[in-house]
Parts: C-alpha cells; sequence; structure tokens
C-alpha cells in the first residue's frame, strides 16, 4: 500500500478555485483514489487532511482546473514508485498518444557504472616520490601517427573536442570548438556533418581563409571525420585537416548512424551536407562499401593514398566488444583509437538507444587496452576515451586504465553555457549551441566561447598535472592501473583494477590476465 | 598514349604516377586487376584501363574521365563528386555509392546495393541491376536501362530513378511520375555523350511519395 510520507502535496491558495471560492471546485477531493483531500460539507472548504496516503499518481494534479497542486516526491520516486515511475508512467501514455517512441539529446541519465568509485594512490614512502606540481615539469603531449605519416598530430595536452557535427551543433559552437582546440593545442573535430571553412582556419589559429592572421596560439589540430552518412565528403574535404576519422559507431547510439532531424537542416546545413533542405539526415548504420576486413583494409589505403601519406587515420568505435573491435580497427590499419562508452552524447537519438545500449567507459577501458597489449602497440596506437568524461580527474583515471587521452563532448557543451536539459533533438537551445534559429544563435559569440573552452581545458591540464605527479610520475605516458584502486567490488568486477584494501585484483581478473601472459 | 604495365606495382606507386603524369597527356594502365583504389581522388586528366579493374577504382574522383575495357570489382566510384566514369564491362557489389557529382556509366550488369545514398551524379546502368539498388537517393539521377532486383529505389528522398525494364519489388516511399520533357532533354544528352542507344521517353520514372518519410 501507500508508503508513508513518501510524497508532499502542495496546493497554491492563490490560484486553487476552492481556496477563493469555497464549495465552488473539489476536483481533487473527487478523484484521489486515497482520500488525501477532503471537502467540508459545511463550510465547502477543501483540506489536504491525509498527505501520508498520496502514492504520487498526481491524478489530482491533471483533473485541477488551474494547475494549483504540486506533488514531490519526499524521497527518491526510484524508491517509493519503482518501477512505475512519473517517468515509466509518462512514457506509456506518450506513445499511446502518438504511437511513436521517444527522441532526445544529450546522454545517458540515471546511475551507471562510472568513475567514482575509483581514487588515485598517491605516492608516499614505499613507492616513487611524488613530483612537485608547482615546481616541476609534467610531459602530458600526445603524438598520434609517429611512425606511419609525414605529418604526426601532437596534442599539446591530452585532450581532444569529441566528433559533433555541424548541424546537431550551430556554426557559432563549431567555430567556437575550432578556436577552443587553437587556444590549447589540442584537436577539433568535424563530426559528420562536413566540415565549415571557418574551421578550417580556426582551429589552426587564424582569423582569415587564407591564414596569414594568426590570433589563437598556439595553434591547434583539425580532425576530419569519414563517416557512414558521408555528408560533404569529397577528396578536399579529407585534404583540409590534420587527420581522418573513420567513424564506425558512437557512444549515444552504438549500432545506428547519426540523426539530424529535418528541423535542423537548415539552408546552411544543407549546403554543407550536401543534402535538400528540410529532409531527415539519418545516416546508415554501416559503412555500405565496406563488406570485410579486406574491404576495410583497402579503405584504409585509399584514404591515405588520396592524403599522400601526410596524415594519421583514426578510428572512432562505439562501445560494443571492446576487445575484438579495437583488435580489428588494429589490423585495419589505426594510427589511433577512440572508443566511446555508453554515456556519450548526441544530438538526437531514441531515447531507449541512449539509455539502454553500451557498454560504461570504465568497461570499454580495459578490454581495449588488453588488445593493444596483445599485439605489442599499446602506446604506439594511441587510445583516446570519451564517454561522460566531466573533469581532470575521470580523464587522469581514464588514462590510468591505460587510454592515451581522453575527448571531451558534452562537457564541451556545457563549458560553452548547456545546463542539460536532454532537448537538442528540438533545436531550441537558448544558449545557441544545438539551435540553428538565428536568435538564439546570436547568444553563443565564439571567440568568448572559444575562451571558455580554453579555460576548461587549461583547467583540467592542470588537475591531470596534479594528479599525475602527486602519484609519482612526471609523464602521463608512465600511468598505470597500480595509480588507481577500485573502492568497491563492482568496480572491480568491471574495471579489473586493484579493491582498496584487498590491495589486489579480484581473483578472476588476476587469472585471466596471467593467462594472456 | 602511354601505357603502364602495373603488374609489379603497387598501389601507392602507381597512383603516385598517374597523379603527376595526368597532368600531360591520356595514360592507359593494364594488369590492375589487383590494385584496389586506383585512380583514388584524382581531380583530372584521362586514365583508360586496359582489362579490368579491382575494387574502390576511380575512389573520390573529383574530375577525372576514367574508362575501363572490362569488367570492374567492387565499389566502383565510392564517393565520387566529379568527372566521369566508364565501364564497358560489369560492376561488382556496390557501384557508385555516395556519390554527389559527375556521370557513371556501366555498360554491362552491375550487382547489389548499386547507387546507395546517390546525392548528384548521374548514374547509368545499361544491363541489370541487383536487389537494393538506389537506397536512400538524396539528389540526382539514376538510369537502369535493363532489370532491378528488390527494394528497388528504397527511401528515394529526391532525385530521378528510372527504369527500362521490370524491377522485382519497388523500395519505400517511391511512386511513379510519367517522364517529363526535361527529363528526356537530359537523358538524351548524357545517352549521346556516351553512345547509348536508349530512348528516354520509354523508361518509366520513379520518384519519392514523400520527403519527410521517416519522422513527421
Amino acid at each position: 500500500m501507500a508508503v508513508i510520507g513518501a510524497f508532499c502535496v502542495s496546493v497554491n491558495k492563490e490560484i486553487c478555485v476552492n481556496a477563493r471560492m469555497s464549495g465552488k471546485c473539489a476536483t481533487c477531493a473527487e478523484v484521489c483514489p486515497h482520500g488525501v483531500y477532503s471537502l467540508d460539507p459545511d463550510s465547502g472548504h477543501m483540506e489536504v487532511v491525509n498527505y501520508n496516503a498520496c502514492v504520487g499518481c498526481r491524478i489530482c494534479a491533471e483533473f485541477c482546473p488551474t494547475n494549483a497542486i504540486r506533488i514531490n516526491p519526499a524521497e527518491p520516486e526510484y524508491i517509493s514508485r519503482y518501477p512505475w515511475t512519473l517517468a515509466a508512467v509518462e512514457e506509456v501514455h506518450y506513445k499511446a498518444q502518438t504511437g511513436e517512441y521517444l527522441l532526445r539529446g544529450f546522454g545517458t541519465h540515471g546511475q551507471t557504472p562510472n568513475f567514482d568509485m575509483i581514487t588515485v594512490v598517491p605516492s608516499q614512502i614505499a613507492s616513487q616520490a611524488p613530483r612537485d606540481k608547482y615546481r616541476e615539469e609534467c610531459d602530458m603531449e600526445v603524438v598520434i601517427g609517429e611512425d606511419t605519416c609525414e605529418k604526426p598530430m601532437r596534442l599539446k595536452v591530452p585532450f581532444v573536442w569529441a566528433a559533433m557535427s555541424f548541424g546537431a551543433l550551430s556554426k557559432e559552437a563549431k567555430m567556437a570548438l575550432a578556436i577552443g582546440a587553437a587556444m590549447t593545442g589540442i584537436a577539433t573535430n568535424t563530426g559528420e556533418g562536413g566540415v565549415l571553412p571557418e574551421e578550417i582556419y580556426l582551429s589552426r589559429g587564424y582569423t582569415d581563409p587564407e591564414m596569414t592572421r594568426k590570433r589563437f596560439d598556439p595553434g591547434g589540430n583539425l580532425i576530419i571525420q569519414w563517416s557512414t552518412g558521408r555528408w560533404g565528403v569529397s577528396v578536399d574535404y579529407v585534404n583540409s585537416g590534420d587527420a581522418v576519422e573513420v567513424k564506425i559507431g558512437q557512444g549515444a547510439k552504438p549500432g545506428m548512424g547519426g540523426h539530424l532531424l529535418g528541423a535542423k537542416v537548415t539552408d546552411d546545413v544543407a549546403l554543407v551536407r550536401g543534402i535538400p533542405k528540410g529532409s531527415d539526415a539519418l545516416s546508415p548504420c554501416r559503412y555500405y562499401d565496406v563488406q570485410d576486413m579486406g574491404d576495410m583494409k583497402n579503405m584504409v589505403a585509399f584514404l591515405r593514398d588520396v592524403t599522400n601519406y601526410q596524415y594519421p587515420i583514426l578510428f572512432k568505435l562505439g562501445p560494443s566488444r571492446p576487445y575484438a573491435d579495437v583488435a580489428a580497427c588494429i589490423e585495419a590499419g589505426a594510427d589511433a583509437i577512440s572508443i566511446d562508452g555508453l554515456v556519450g552524447g548526441t544530438g538526437c537519438s531514441p531515447d531507449i538507444v541512449t539509455q539502454g545500449v553500451g557498454i560504461p567507459t570504465i568497461a570499454c577501458i580495459p578490454p581495449a587496452v588488453q588488445a593493444l597489449k596483445d599485439y605489442g602497440v599499446h602506446h604506439k596506437v594511441k587510445l583516446i576515451a570519451l564517454g561522460g568524461i566531466r573533469n581532470g580527474l575521470d580523464a587522469f583515471k581514464a588514462m590510468a586504465m591505460g587510454a592515451d587521452a581522453v575527448g571531451f563532448g558534452s562537457a564541451a557543451e556545457v563549458a560553452m553555457g548547456c545546463r542539460v536539459c536532454y532537448a537538442c533533438q528540438k533545436g531550441n537551445c537558448p544558449y545557441g549551441i544545438t539551435s540553428h534559429k538565428p536568435e538564439l544563435r546570436a547568444r553563443l559569440d565564439p571567440v568568448d566561447a572559444g575562451q571558455r573552452l580554453a579555460n576548461f581545458i587549461h583547467a583540467c591540464a592542470e588537475e591531470i598535472k596534479i594528479l599525475t605527479m602527486l602519484s609519482g610520475h612526471s609523464r602521463t605516458v608512465d600511468l598505470s592501473t597500480e595509480d588507481l584502486r577500485a573502492m568497491d567490488l563492482n568496480t572491480a568486477a568491471l574495471t579489473g583494477l586493484k579493491l582498496a584494501g584487498y590491495e589486489r585484483q579480484l581473483p578472476m581478473w588476476e587469472a585471466l590476465q596471467n593467462g594472456n601472459k | 598514349m602511354k601505357t603502364i604495365n602495373g603488374k609489379t606495382k603497387d598501389l601507392r606507386s602507381l597512383n603516385g604516377t598517374l597523379r603527376e603524369t595526368l597532368n600531360g597527356h591520356p595514360v592507359q594502365v593494364e594488369n590492375v586487376d589487383h590494385l584496389h583504389g586506383l585512380g583514388a581522388g584524382l581531380k583530372h586528366g584521362q586514365l583508360s584501363v586496359k582489362g579490368g579493374a579491382g575494387d574502390y577504382l576511380g575512389a573520390l574522383n573529383a574530375g577525372a574521365d576514367i574508362s575501363v575495357e572490362g569488367d570492374v570489382g567492387k565499389y566502383l566510384a565510392d564517393n565520387m563528386t566529379g568527372g566521369t566514369l566508364v565501364v564497358n564491362g560489369n560492376a561488382g557489389y556496390g557501384a557508385a555509392q555516395y556519390c554527389y557529382g559527375g556521370t557513371v556509366v556501366i555498360r554491362g550488369n552491375a550487382g547489389d546495393f548499386t547507387a546507395t545514398m546517390n546525392k548528384g551524379a548521374t548514374i547509368v546502368v545499361c544491363g541489370d541491376v541487383g536487389d537494393e539498388a538506389g537506397t536512400y537517393m538524396l539528389k540526382g539521377d539514376l538510369v537502369i536501362l535493363g532489370n532491378a532486383g528488390k527494394n528497388f529505389a528504397n527511401y528515394l528522398i529526391r532525385g530521378s530513378v528510372f527504369i527500362g525494364g521490370e524491377c522485382e519489388s519497388q523500395g519505400h516511399n517511391t511512386k511513379p511520375e510519367p517522364v517529363s520533357e526535361e527529363d528526356i532533354v537530359r537523358l538524351h544528352a548524357v545517352f549521346e555523350a556516351h553512345n547509348i542507344s536508349a530512348d528516354p521517353a520509354s523508361l518509366k520514372k520513379l520518384v519519392a511519395a514523400s520527403e519527410k518519410p521517416f519522422y513527421h
């Protein structure tokens, strides 16, 4: 039966009809199945007499003619109403009314296994002494493609912006990301929406297409994405950056292609993507021009060929079977592999896919690293971890688990002003980040937002420096799983990290890794 | 015309040679079936292939005129943005996918998944095509003078699809429309330019039933 005291029932007496004219309305009392409300037959006043009986169904709120009733959980609905929380109920109502499934933007919400139950092990007396963050140096540069191309890509700090397309994002947001990359020496990514001319020169730090006036030092890198939709792709497109990324999947909707609904395919977006204005740009889920590993290798070969062997080739994976997927990318000839975990966001995706499909980032990294080690290419073929990385602490943990760098996608949007309303697909972003409406885009100044992004990167780089040095290292490449401990059994089981207190890996992980030797 | 024997060459050296020599004059190559991605990303020039070619011939072609005497492998003219690609023989799986512009002519037959996601090219197959031809086409002209297999022109969004023979089944979101005067003039020019004897007026035309078939 009803859980005692689980809900707070508030009636706004200023708009409640009965409060202003007693006896005129008793709707709440009539519809409530549990007797929370009562109408005094003599005075005509309606009172909340038994709030303990409220089960949070909110039928009263729905029927109230002036919307005067507010029901708030006194304890999380997850406890008192699970599995029929308000969210589950509303979802069924929506489907019953429309016959459609929910589409939304951003990433997974709700608790999923994450970095929080991992802790960093500081150096002490029994290990290598800590380094001094304030007075000593920390080397955190990452180089991609050192042995395979003419112009390896250098990241001054171990971060990249995740691939977010023009279309999902506004032009101003893409420009801001380019400027942010230029100001910090990292890389921005075209995403699958084609390349904006501004991205080409802004990402390198210039304010003119001819790249003569440099304003944003030290200048960054532009990763050109080759994806399943091939929006805006040509030989010139592929050659307009510093690297080419072959996109296989993404964290938010692994197994599906990019979604950009017609409402956001404006003239500009249509022009860059080369498609009709207003049409839904639904990228295919796979490459129609690759059927097997042989085809994939041939594709990488001609991509290297048309870029004259200048640039590194990266691969981007969604979270599926990380060991096997990473192994396939290594075989295909990748110089770096990005793996985007469950929590990764998107501009638009079916809700069930964002919520329900994929492997948490912390569980993707260990098998990916194992594959790299088994092929003898760990730290040579670089691993970039993405999917819900929020700060330098999460990034450090990912890197100590074996990643060479991390990507910020959702965090980059929040740095630009986003407050996570999960409605990117509507195109009404009040910060101008994921909207194409001119009045909303006017609120996002690319230079200001670029500065905010650079600020965020600087702060996170300092955080990485602090953690790297206090754990006894002066180079991020020296980080290892020994610098971390899991704080609960779940995390130890998912990641293979040593469990705090026990000071060893769980037995099955020890056996697994010994078996691999 | 200069003929290069590709028998012992790898992709890197042969494509490199082509990029240098095609500046001046037409080039012919032979014994290149083992190379995949031949002539990728060329911006100009005339390349003819004696015999057959492998997979990904002319991928990302941006303006060269490439012709092939025999058959080609899979993924002919992948993501082409300009130029012409003419194959006298047959094309394998996935010919002319993701193309933005230019003209592809296959005088023989083509396989399954021909002309996927055409975004503005003119693609002509004089023979038959397999299943799933013309999937998710967004712009351009696709002409099949022979027959097509299952799910023809599936989820057509814009552009025009013409067929001379029959298709085993029509894909989602397609509807027939009469061939217009403009179509006849346009296709006639393409047929004449490539010595294709066909009458545009005798073809059946399919267009998109709705521009927004996925979400409303």
